[in-house]
C-alpha cells in the first residue's frame, strides 16, 4: 500500500498502514502516531465522522489494538495500551484525558516487567471530562459521564455520573 | 556537549542549552522540552546514564534552579517547575501529565500577590517580584509516579514508593508506601483508584 499522508500535516511521517478510518474523519497530525507500535493487522480502527484533535496520541504497543466508533470526538486524549481499548459511538473525550493499561504507563518502546496488557471499554454516548484518567478495568456504561479529573478503574453503570479521585457515583441520569 | 543529536527530527528547531550535563545513552525526544529552560546554574540540568525524556516533558527551570534525574529513569510527561532544586533518583518512572514543583511561584498573601501580578505582567519589572518561598523536592530510587499526579514543594518521596494516578502530594511519602487520591492518603494494595473508598 502507498504511504498515506495528511494534506494539512506539518509532521513528516505517514499514517501507519494498519490504521483504518471511515469517511469524514479528521486527524490533526500524524504526530498522533509518534509512539504507535501496534503490530496487529488493524492497530487502530476508527468509524466515520471521528475527530482527533491536538494532543491526541495513540501510544499503542505491539500487541495493542484500539477501536473507535462513529461520530466520536477525541479532543486530545493519550491512549496507551498493549491490550485493547474500545471506544463507542457518539463519545466525547476531553482535553488531557489519559486512557492507559497501567497507572504509571510509559510509551511502548520501553518494556517494564510485570505490566499486563489491559482492557478498557468506553460505551456509546459517554462523556469523559478533562484530565480524567481511565485505567485497566474501566468499563464506562452507555450514556455515563466521568467528571473532570476523576480516576476510574472499575465498572461505571450506564447513565450515571462519577467524579473525584478516587471516583464515586455522584448522580444518576435516569 | 555530547549527544545533542539524539532527537526526533529536523522539524524540532530548539537548541540544547550549554549547562546541561548528559550521561551516556540518554534519549531526549524533543528539544522543545527546553523551551522554558532558563537555568543559569552550572549545571542546571543533570541527566544520569540512559535517562529517557519523552515529548511531553517540560523542563521549566528558573535561573536559580537545578534539576537532576538519576540513571535509567523514564520521564514520560512531567512538567517540572523548578526554582531551586528537584532531585529524581534512579530507575524512577514518571508517567503522563505529571507536575512536579518546588515552589508555588506566587505569594499566598493577597497584597504581595498583587505586587507580583504587576511585576510579572508582560512589560513589568521582574526585579520587583516579592519574595517567593521555595523548598526542594526529592524523589527516591525506584519510585513510580502515576498519570496526572501533582507533587508540590518540600515533598520527599521515599525509595520504592508508588504515587497513584491523579494523586496530589503535599507531604512526605515514606519508603515503599502507596498513596492515592486528592488529598493523597496511603492505601494498602496497589489499586490506584479503589472502589472500597467509595463508601465515604
Amino acid at each position: 500500500m502507498k504511504d498515506r499522508y495528511l494534506s494539512h500535516d506539518w509532521f513528516p511521517a505517514p499514517i501507519p498502514s494498519n490504521v483504518e478510518f471511515g469517511e469524514r474523519c479528521w486527524i490533526y497530525s500524524s504526530y498522533a502516531f509518534l509512539h504507535f507500535r501496534s503490530r496487529q493487522r488493524v492497530g487502530l480502527r476508527m468509524g466515520h465522522d471521528v475527530g482527533v484533535y491536538i494532543g491526541g496520541m495513540f501510544e499503542v504497543g505491539p500487541e495493542g489494538a484500539v477501536e473507535v466508533g462513529d461520530f466520536t470526538a477525541l479532543v486530545g486524549p493519550i491512549i496507551n495500551t498493549n491490550g485493547t481499548v474500545k471506544i463507542g459511538n457518539y463519545v466525547f473525550i476531553a482535553h488531557e484525558v489519559v486512557i492507559a493499561d497501567h497507572f504509571a504507563a510509559v510509551p511502548p518502546d520501553n518494556t517494564v516487567p510485570g505490566w499486563p496488557a489491559g482492557s478498557i471499554v468506553v460505551g456509546d454516548n459517554t462523556w469523559i471530562g478533562a484530565r480524567a484518567i481511565l485505567l485497566s478495568g474501566a468499563r464506562i456504561g452507555e450514556g455515563a459521564i466521568v467528571g473532570a479529573g476523576a480516576v476510574v478503574d472499575f465498572e461505571v453503570e450506564p447513565f450515571t455520573v462519577v467524579a473525584g479521585s478516587p471516583a464515586k457515583v455522584v448522580r444518576r441520569l435516569r | 556537549m555530547e549527544r545533542a543529536d539524539n532527537f526526533t527530527g529536523d522539524w524540532d528547531y530548539s537548541t540544547l542549552p550549554a549547562n546541561v550535563r548528559l550521561g551516556r545513552d540518554c534519549f531526549l525526544e524533543r528539544k522543545g522540552s527546553f523551551d522554558r529552560y532558563r537555568s543559569e546554574r552550572a549545571p542546571g540540568l543533570i541527566l544520569g546514564d540512559r535517562v529517557r525524556l519523552y515529548s511531553f516533558t517540560d523542563l521549566n527551570v528558573e535561573p536559580g534552579g537545578t534539576l537532576s534525574i538519576g540513571d535509567d529513569s523514564i520521564v514520560v510527561g512531567a512538567i517540572f517547575m523548578c526554582a531551586q532544586k528537584i532531585t529524581i533518583g534512579k530507575r524512577v518512572i514518571i508517567s503522563y501529565n505529571v507536575t512536579i514543583a518546588d515552589s508555588d511561584f506566587h505569594p499566598t498573601d493577597p497584597a504581595a500577590r498583587k505586587l507580583d501580578a504587576i511585576a510579572n505582567s508582560p512589560f513589568g519589572d521582574k526585579g520587583l517580584r516579592p519574595y517567593i518561598e521555595t523548598s526542594p523536592v526529592e524523589i527516591g530510587d525506584d519510585v513510580w509516579v502515576g498519570i496526572g499526579a501533582i507533587i508540590l514543594k518540600g515533598v520527599t518521596i521515599g525509595a520504592g514508593a508508588r504515587i497513584g494516578a491523579g494523586a496530589v502530594i503535599t507531604h512526605e511519602v515514606p519508603q515503599g508506601a502507596y498513596y492515592v487520591g486528592n488529598p493523597a492518603r496511603a492505601v494498602k494494595d496497589d489499586q490506584p483508584a479503589r472502589k472500597d473508598d467509595q463508601s465515604e
